[in-house]
């Protein structure tokens, strides 16, 4: 086992890995505070809204984001009459998907959030006369945000790891060049260095969680 | 004329009567204890004068608007303007646990525009100053004790102006040993004429303290009067046997 092997395989390797890295940040900046919206709309007292956020998360979170991947690159193209204008980058349409998905999961560790807040909480904001936007952007939000915190990171660090599910719809990313290193080289060091850039990806972003919640101790 | 005026309050949880034609005034510069057992009504009717509970009838007026009249609530506007005349201190002090110490202070009347911003700290360090917590100032509410996290809120109530100020059993929820603290403060408001009502388990601060003491029972105010003629002379076999019933739990502690 050479250097230099492993410095060829490393390349495409590091390229599929931008692949990686990119969906992940795509996917959790936006389904963030798409959650968020869709724990509002959970919560809304228009209750036709209320039930289809429900009826949006239960589906998203009822079936496996493997089939919602193949349904948005492969299956919206072969719906009769619109599907031609559904055919997608299918990395854009990854993307999509990862969204969808996971925006219902952080709608529900936002509610479990808002959930946890004691009314006294409430109370004492209707009190010293807040209105409920105060309410909301002052006291409410940065609590809420604090406590699902930790399930937040622990999802982040899912996201890592689904993001091998792109492998699935053919775009080229870590682990396809791992896989195709192994078959044609007949060796098993590829899966190792894709584990490795794996760990190493997780492990900045436990870090940067760690230090965000150490920054958001309110000690 | 009354800054309080309460007549024939009326509120039911399910089939529970909590509050039955519950009616009493309280002038400027009065401290009122409400005394009495769990359950008979204290808190709710407390809370709903700062409109935390909403009763089914009667009337609270405040310095003579009416909040509710006849169980009809005025608009949202003026409720808001009434009940803003009155502070509230909770037994579980539910302080902001993201905002240190004088952001809990200054919180509401920054957001309110109460006065010129650098107003604020000044007022909030007096107040601390006052509750004897200025070197709290910068810290957040999980350092301190159950004492100093009361008192805290005590000034956070106080940063509104309140011309009334209302305690849900403020010292419930405290180790012995801390109520002490907490009751001083109360004690030094009463001595500047702050008006007052104080729902307490605290026998002797209704008795040192009170101007006059309300005892309620099932939702009733069954006795009302000065701190000697309720601890003193109690009229009612109620009265009588709650008082009993305090006293040698106290004896027994």
């Amino acid at each position: 086992m050479s250097l230099d092997y492993l410095l060829t395989i490393l390349k495409p390797m590091l390229e599929g890995a931008q692949a990686t890295i990119l969906l992940f940040l795509v996917a959790i900046i936006v389904s963030i505070p798409l959650g968020f919206l869709l724990t509002l709309a959970v919560r809304s007292s228009v209750k036709p809204v209320a039930w289809l956020a429900h009826a949006y998360i239960y589906l998203m979170r009822g079936t496996p984001l493997l089939l919602q991947l193949l349904v948005i690159v492969f299956g919206l193209p072969l719906i009769p009459g619109i599907g031609e204008y559904l055919v997608l980058d299918r990395f854009v349409a990854a993307c999509i998907g990862f969204i969808l998905n996971y925006a219902a999961y952080f709608a529900e560790i936002f509610r479990g959030g808002l959930l946890a807040i004691d009314k006294g909480q409430y109370e004492a904001a209707q009190v010293l006369g807040l209105n409920r936007w105060q309410t909301t952007t002052k006291v409410v939000l940065p609590q809420m945000f604090r406590i699902a915190l930790p399930a937040v990171a622990n999802e982040s660090v899912t996201l890592v790891k689904d993001t091998a599910l792109l492998y699935a719809v053919a775009v080229p990313e870590l682990l396809h060049f791992a896989q195709t290193a192994v078959n044609r080289d007949f060796t098993i060091v590829p899966f190792f260095l894709a584990a490795l850039i794996y760990l190493l990806i997780t492990m900045v972003l436990t870090l940067f969680f760690k230090w965000l919640e150490r920054r958001m101790q309110f000690e | 004329m009354a800054v309080v005026e309460v007549k024939d309050l009326k509120k039911s949880f399910g089939s529970l009567e909590v509050l039955k034609r519950i009616s009493f005034e309280v002038e400027r510069n009065e401290v009122i204890a409400v005394i009495g057992p769990s359950g008979s009504g204290k808190s709710t009717m407390l809370r709903s004068l700062v409109h935390l509970e909403e009763v089914e009838g009667g009337s609270i007026s405040i310095q003579g608007s009416y909040l509710v009249q006849d169980g009809t609530y005025v608009k949202a506007k003026d409720l808001k303007e009434i009940t803003s005349k009155m502070g509230m201190v909770f037994q579980q002090f539910n302080l902001f646990p993201h905002l240190t110490v004088i952001q809990n202070l200054e919180l509401a009347p920054k957001l309110l525009k109460q006065a010129a911003t650098e107003g604020y700290r000044k007022r909030a360090m007096d107040l601390l100053e006052k509750v004897g917590l200025a070197d709290k100032a910068d810290v957040f509410p999980s350092k301190l004790s159950g004492g100093q996290k009361q008192r805290v809120a005590i000034a956070r109530a106080l940063m509104m102006n309140p011309e009334i100020l209302l305690f849900d059993e403020p010292t419930s929820a405290l180790d012995p040993e801390l109520t002490g603290e907490v009751l001083d403060v109360m004690k030094d408001l009463a001595k500047e004429h702050m008006t007052m009502i104080v729902v307490t388990h605290e026998m002797e601060f209704a008795r040192d303290v009170a101007d006059r003491v309300l005892f309620m029972d099932q939702g009733e105010i069954v006795e009302a009067g000065s701190p000697d003629e309720l601890f003193g002379n109690p009229q009612k076999e109620r009265t009588k046997a709650f008082l009993s019933r305090t006293m040698r739990n106290r004896r027994n502690e």
